[in-house]
């Protein structure tokens, strides 16, 4: 299996440093679920702490891996070993990013349906596992898998500004539309690599307004 | 009241009302400041003792009273900031 994501050569670089920004935030959020959980005890914040801790392991693991792919281009070595260890390094990977990232937006997916259904939550985990990796065409099928998932995610939290208009779950519900459109981008990356870069900016402007909710609530 | 409550503040109302009279409070006392049913009243205190925020006792005379646990002070502490991000995510 060989996967490959096109990034134009400008973008080399800025990609680690936005996928280093993700993870930050991602790991900031997950915390703070976590202490949330200790004081209030709800059975949902703690599983929505833990999925955003994988989503922002699934971003480290993809910005050390791109930054090693970065190292492996400036190395001194034959164009053939240069191009063979690319290649091993993106498909190692991008295989880790999408376990941990197709676990994490289960979990995170599974604590808006709002139900203590276990069977419903090893089947949302088990069905995307295996669709991921028993598919020929793995990214494209995580991707489309991804969108899906940040569609229901999205209407939960659009529904949740409905019912409660205010500007923080108003900022929730704009960023993960943003995380949406960014993922539906990555599926058009193998036709213009110019998506590539959109889908990353999409997703930092998602996580500055995820943050900027983290600051809302925190302040008194 | 016109709006109805949500499951945080009610739990928020059952542990200010044990505060502010103290220590090992009656549950006629917490009925009547939560504004809750007796069954209701009855189905969130075993919730809060098993989440852990208080503690049933008995009286001296074998009746039982009900006090707060570190982590029930520490949920009213932080109250705002646990309903603030409970609502951004509607997670409650």
């Amino acid at each position: 299996m060989v996967y490959t994501h096109l990034s134009p050569a400008w973008f080399f670089g800025y990609d680690v440093l936005l996928e280093i920004s993700f993870a930050v935030v991602s790991l900031i959020i997950a915390l703070f679920a976590f202490k949330i959980y200790k004081s209030s005890a709800i059975k949902q914040v703690h599983l929505f702490g833990l999925s955003f801790l994988l989503i922002s392991i699934s971003y480290i693991i993809q910005s050390i891996l791109n930054f090693m792919i970065i190292s492996k281009l400036n190395e001194n070595v034959s164009k053939m070993i240069k191009l063979q260890s690319i290649v091993h390094l993106n498909t190692l990977g991008f295989l880790i990013h999408m376990f941990f990232m197709i676990i994490g937006l289960s979990i995170l997916l599974y604590t808006t349906f709002k139900t203590e259904n276990r069977k419903l939550f090893w089947l949302l985990i088990v069905v995307s596992l295996l669709l991921l990796f028993l598919s020929r065409d793995a990214p494209n099928i995580f991707y489309l898998i991804v969108s899906v998932y940040l569609f229901f995610i999205s209407f939960h939290f659009i529904g949740n500004y409905r019912r409660n208009r205010q500007p923080k779950t108003l900022l929730i519900a704009l960023a993960f539309l943003l995380l949406l459109f960014g993922n539906t981008h990555f599926i058009f990356i193998l036709n213009h690599n110019l998506f590539y870069p959109i889908g990353h900016i999409l997703e930092l402007f998602a996580y500055i307004l995820i943050l900027w909710n983290f600051y809302l609530v925190r302040k008194k | 009241m016109n709006k109805k409550r949500d499951r945080l503040q009610i739990i928020h109302d059952i542990l200010l009302a044990i505060r502010e009279k103290g220590s090992q409070v009656k549950p006629t006392h917490i009925l009547y400041k939560s504004n809750l049913s007796h069954q209701m009243l009855m189905e969130y205190l075993q919730e809060l003792i098993a989440k852990g925020f208080i503690i049933e006792e008995g009286d001296k005379k074998g009746k039982k009273v009900y006090s707060l646990t570190d982590k029930g002070y520490d949920y009213l502490r932080d109250y705002t900031v646990i309903k603030g991000f409970v609502d951004s995510y509607g997670l409650g």
